[in-house]
């Protein structure tokens, strides 16, 4: 049963990954990208770990997938010509390297060296169980496990705190900064002429404040080459 | 559970969308469409380190979860990298009109 | 019921200070920014903010400082300790180098040192940043430089995948904004995007092959993992059979290969150099290529050290050979790419993609030598003057930018006569980079190579005589393209308008990068033997890991060792 619900998944998540690296319209790409997220979502649920499923759904798709809805929707293509799409004579070799690669990969899998005493991944045919067993005396990172699983977003939270707590920092840190630059980024520039570079010339203008052009350049002198 | 998921395919879904995603990456030409084919990529190894988390045995001192940790942390470096890049390519579009990442090439040499 | 939470030893927050005043203070500038904008006249506003970033790196600088001095005590008096911190502080420092916040990160004198390392060319980049107006937002970009050398130290103290991974991206993110600053220049929007793609893939096929790792050895801790994967006794097994491994191991070198700039991971260097500011250029050259080959050095010498080579076979399957091919292939690519450049950053960035070619070289030795501390110590003195030569000659490109708007080599005609005392700086940093002694360049190479060869006793059979040969040759052709500097500056008239007097925010940087690259030229033992004594912790495990019992057994309760 699992296993059916896996293939399915499995699928769907394959086809929309393909969907989306193949897709000529850019909108249709994006929802494609929208139901991959969703189908690894479903992925986590059958590991067990919803608590991620949840978060994926809502940074993924709720947020990371908006924002390149936002992009597509302002940039679209003014000049004409269609870049959205792979070049035909690519195609089939793009095809074959990717399928390259997977069978590299597969093969990698399928033989992979598990350090002594474990079994390798291809052995691993279900998963450690966690199931409270009454008779033997189980290992104590399988108590820990268990408490994960049934209890994940606590688990998270004192781990995020505590052994993890610096790059959850860093997370944090890395979100703003990501906010500080991107508007620092999308900050408009005045329309002045250049100003002089050099300290002694410096005209010591504030910056002005320029009237919104539709989504346009400032005067084209004020560019450089 | 004897009728459970073997841990090789959660690794081989996770390779193909890797290759696919590898793929979309090599072969587009829109900055968009290449950053989509970057999150399928990401996607894909938090796949691998879920999985490996949930089927491995854990070695002592890494806590109970290190795998989902990880893959929180991953989804939040993603969106922080979708802002970023999402501001760099409208700010190039501003100038150049078009989202494609071979037309930026005024420097050559 | 509630978790039970790991014992979290909430004194380590003290270790991080000097990260932790750094990264709020790139807040402080910020608000500071937005506060004055209204006020302030640009020029102003420019320069309060530069000293206020330098005044927070000068406090951090003085954490650290205050740091070293604990950990260099605590090795020789514990006792003191005590009585200036009191008990409990007194106690949590005389323990010095071990593994902080249950196996995240790494603490003592190394990491103390490195993050001095930093916080100066933090403050020189600073510096050179505020000599030149080639942006409006002072407040973020400065703020920006801080956040990535936050970035910057944690990467170099990682001990753990999840803390690399993290600050790897903090360090990277915050550099693919700080490339797209300049927006006059439509060339560094340009840059700041292709930065931003080639980085994202790279760090995208990174994170697939640290998941493939994670999967291997079950878990997220270097010195774990090294154990786990030397597996039972003590025969390193290569990556003998192991295709996954192998996998695994490339893809990480793809991420790291593309911080490093080394070939065919290399493709963004010389747009990336050339497009952005070039203070932020000085910092993607020197700061984080430190940071990243820390980092680099730590996963390869220490997390991977039984896939290097197979203990039974010196030239069997492994990264050693991966490594020596990508170093061959960039010192040989960089130099003949260098010696058609006309256009002075590009110079320069493919002479970086060389440099990154020597630098595996020393990675290389690190793995062969019979004394790889050693050998990892003489990678970081190289790593010392080269980041100091680049500097100085960035902040040289950052004056041509101001005055010239412009930066071919064309464009330091006449320097020698005209600005002699920077003319002479720039040549001793070029012939620096050459590997000319006196210069520190010389006797990092030197240190290098020789502890590339420094293979055993004399019946062994050395390998990699071949790389370090290709080395020489390569620093010899290098010769051609940097010569051609000294040339512009010192034979060639001045061709239209001169260099204006350069002003203390570009001079410094430039005298100080001097004074380093001739100082520990002539005196280069004290760095060489500094930069030992921090190699050697980065690359064993600490004793607390020590202590962690083996892998988990399966049958009866046994309790979970965890820190």
């Amino acid at each position: 049963m699992a296993s059916i619900l896996f293939l399915v998944i499995a699928a769907i998540g394959l086809a929309t990954a393909l969907g989306t690296v193949l897709s000529r319209n850019l909108v249709r790409a994006g929802l494609y990208l929208v139901a991959f997220f969703f189908a690894i979502a479903c992925l986590f649920v059958l590991l067990e770990a919803e608590f991620l499923a949840a978060i994926q759904v809502l940074v993924y798709i709720g947020a990371v997938a908006i924002l390149l809805m936002f992009g597509i929707m302002l940039t679209r293509d003014t000049l004409g010509d269609d870049t959205t799409a792979i070049p035909v004579g690519w195609m089939i070799p793009g095809l074959f390297g990717g399928l390259c690669v997977f069978t590299v990969l597969a093969v990698g899998i399928n033989n992979s060296i598990a350090p002594s005493g474990w079994t390798p991944w291809s052995g691993t045919t279900s998963r450690p169980s966690i199931i409270k067993q009454e008779s033997d005396p189980e290992p104590a990172w399988v108590a820990e496990r268990r408490e994960a699983v049934n209890d994940m977003g606590r688990v998270i939270g004192v781990e995020l705190m505590t052994r993890y707590v610096v790059a959850f920092e860093l997370a944090g840190l890395l979100l703003t900064a990501a906010l500080v630059g991107a508007i620092a980024l999308a900050h408009r520039a005045d329309s002045a002429p250049k100003p002089p570079r050099s300290v002694e010339q410096a005209a010591g203008s504030g910056p002005g404040a320029d009237p919104p052009s539709e989504a346009g350049e400032p005067v084209a002198s004020s560019l450089s080459p | 559970m004897n009728n459970d998921i073997p841990l090789n395919w959660f690794l081989y879904f996770a390779a193909a969308s890797f290759a696919i995603g590898l793929v979309g990456v090599m072969l587009r030409r829109n900055a968009i469409a290449v950053l989509m084919a970057i999150e399928i990529i990401l996607n894909a190894a938090n796949v691998n380190l879920v999985a490996f988390w949930r089927y491995g045995t854990p070695a002592p001192g890494s806590g109970p979860l290190p795998g989902v940790i990880l893959a929180i942390l991953v989804i939040t470096v993603a969106a922080a990298e979708v802002a970023v890049g999402i501001g760099l390519i409208l700010l190039c579009y501003r100038r150049w009109r078009v989202a494609d990442v071979d037309r930026y090439d005024t420097m050559s040499g | 019921m509630p978790p039970t939470a790991p014992p979290l030893d909430l004194r380590d927050f003290w270790r991080i200070a000097p990260a932790a005043i750094l990264a709020f203070w790139g807040l402080v500038v910020v608000l500071t920014d937005v506060g004055l904008a209204r006020r302030l006249g640009l020029e102003t506003r420019r320069r309060v903010v530069g000293w206020l970033a330098l005044a927070g790196v000068g406090l951090s600088l003085v954490s650290t400082v205050v740091m070293f001095w604990l950990d260099s005590l605590a090795a020789v008096d514990p006792e003191r300790l005590q009585e200036l911190l009191g008990a409990s502080l007194g106690d949590y420092f005389a323990r010095s180098g071990d593994v902080i916040f249950l196996g995240a990160l790494a603490s003592g004198v190394s990491v103390d040192v490195l993050n001095i390392l930093y916080l100066v060319l933090l403050a020189l980049v600073i510096q050179l940043s505020t000599s030149y107006r080639f942006t409006e937002d002072w407040g973020e970009c400065l703020a920006l430089l801080i956040w990535a050398t936050v970035g910057m130290m944690f990467l170099s103290a990682a001990e753990e995948l999840v803390t690399l991974f993290l600050s790897l991206e903090m360090m990277t993110i915050c550099l693919y904004i700080l490339t797209a600053f300049e927006k006059s220049r439509p060339r560094s929007m340009e840059a700041g995007l292709k930065y931003f793609i080639y980085g994202s893939v790279s760090s995208a096929l990174f994170l697939y092959g640290l998941s493939l790792v994670y999967g291997l050895a079950g878990t997220t801790r270097f010195a774990a993992i090294e154990r786990i994967l030397t597996g039972a006794g003590t025969v390193d097994p290569g990556l003998v059979g192991n295709l996954a491994g192998t996998t695994a191991l490339l893809l990480m070198l793809v991420g790291f290969g593309f911080k490093i700039a080394a070939v065919p991971f290399h493709q963004w260097a010389p747009d990336v150099y050339e497009g952005a500011p070039a203070p932020v250029a000085a910092w993607i050259v020197t700061g984080s290529k430190i940071a990243s080959i820390v980092a680099l050095m730590k996963v390869f010498l220490h997390a991977a050290r039984p896939w290097s080579f197979p203990s039974s076979d010196m030239m069997g399957p492994g990264w050693l050979g991966i490594i020596a091919v990508v170093s061959a292939v960039s010192m040989t690519y960089g130099n003949l790419a260098a010696l058609v450049q006309t256009n002075f950053k590009r110079l320069l960035a493919y002479s970086s993609i060389a440099h990154a070619g020597y630098i595996l070289v020393g990675l290389a030795a690190a793995i062969v030598s019979v004394n790889g501390s050693a050998a990892a110590g003489a990678l970081l003195y190289y790593l010392v003057i080269y980041a100091f030569s680049n500097l100085g000659a960035f902040a040289v490109a950052a004056w041509l930018a101001r005055d010239r708007n412009a930066d071919e080599i064309d464009d330091l005609n006449g320097m020698g006569s005209e600005r002699p005392l920077l003319a002479l700086c720039l040549a001793f940093l070029m012939l620096s980079l050459i590997g000319v002694p006196p210069f520190g360049g010389f006797f990092g190479k030197l240190y290098v190579f020789m502890e590339a060869l420094n293979q055993g006793p004399s019946q062994t059979r050395i390998i990699l005589v071949w790389l370090v040969a290709l080395g020489l040759l390569n620093s010899a052709v290098s010769a051609f393209y940097y010569v051609r500097v000294l040339k512009a500056m010192y034979f060639r008239p001045r061709s239209g308008a001169g260099l204006k007097r350069a002003e203390s925010a570009v001079a410094t940087p430039i005298l100080l990068s001097t004074l380093v690259v001739v100082g520990f030229g002539l005196f280069p033992q004290p760095l060489v033997d500094l930069m030992k004594s921090v190699a050697g912790p980065m690359l064993i495990s600490s004793s607390i890991e020590a202590a962690v019992s083996a892998p988990p057994a399966v049958s009866t309760a046994s309790s979970d060792v965890s820190r």
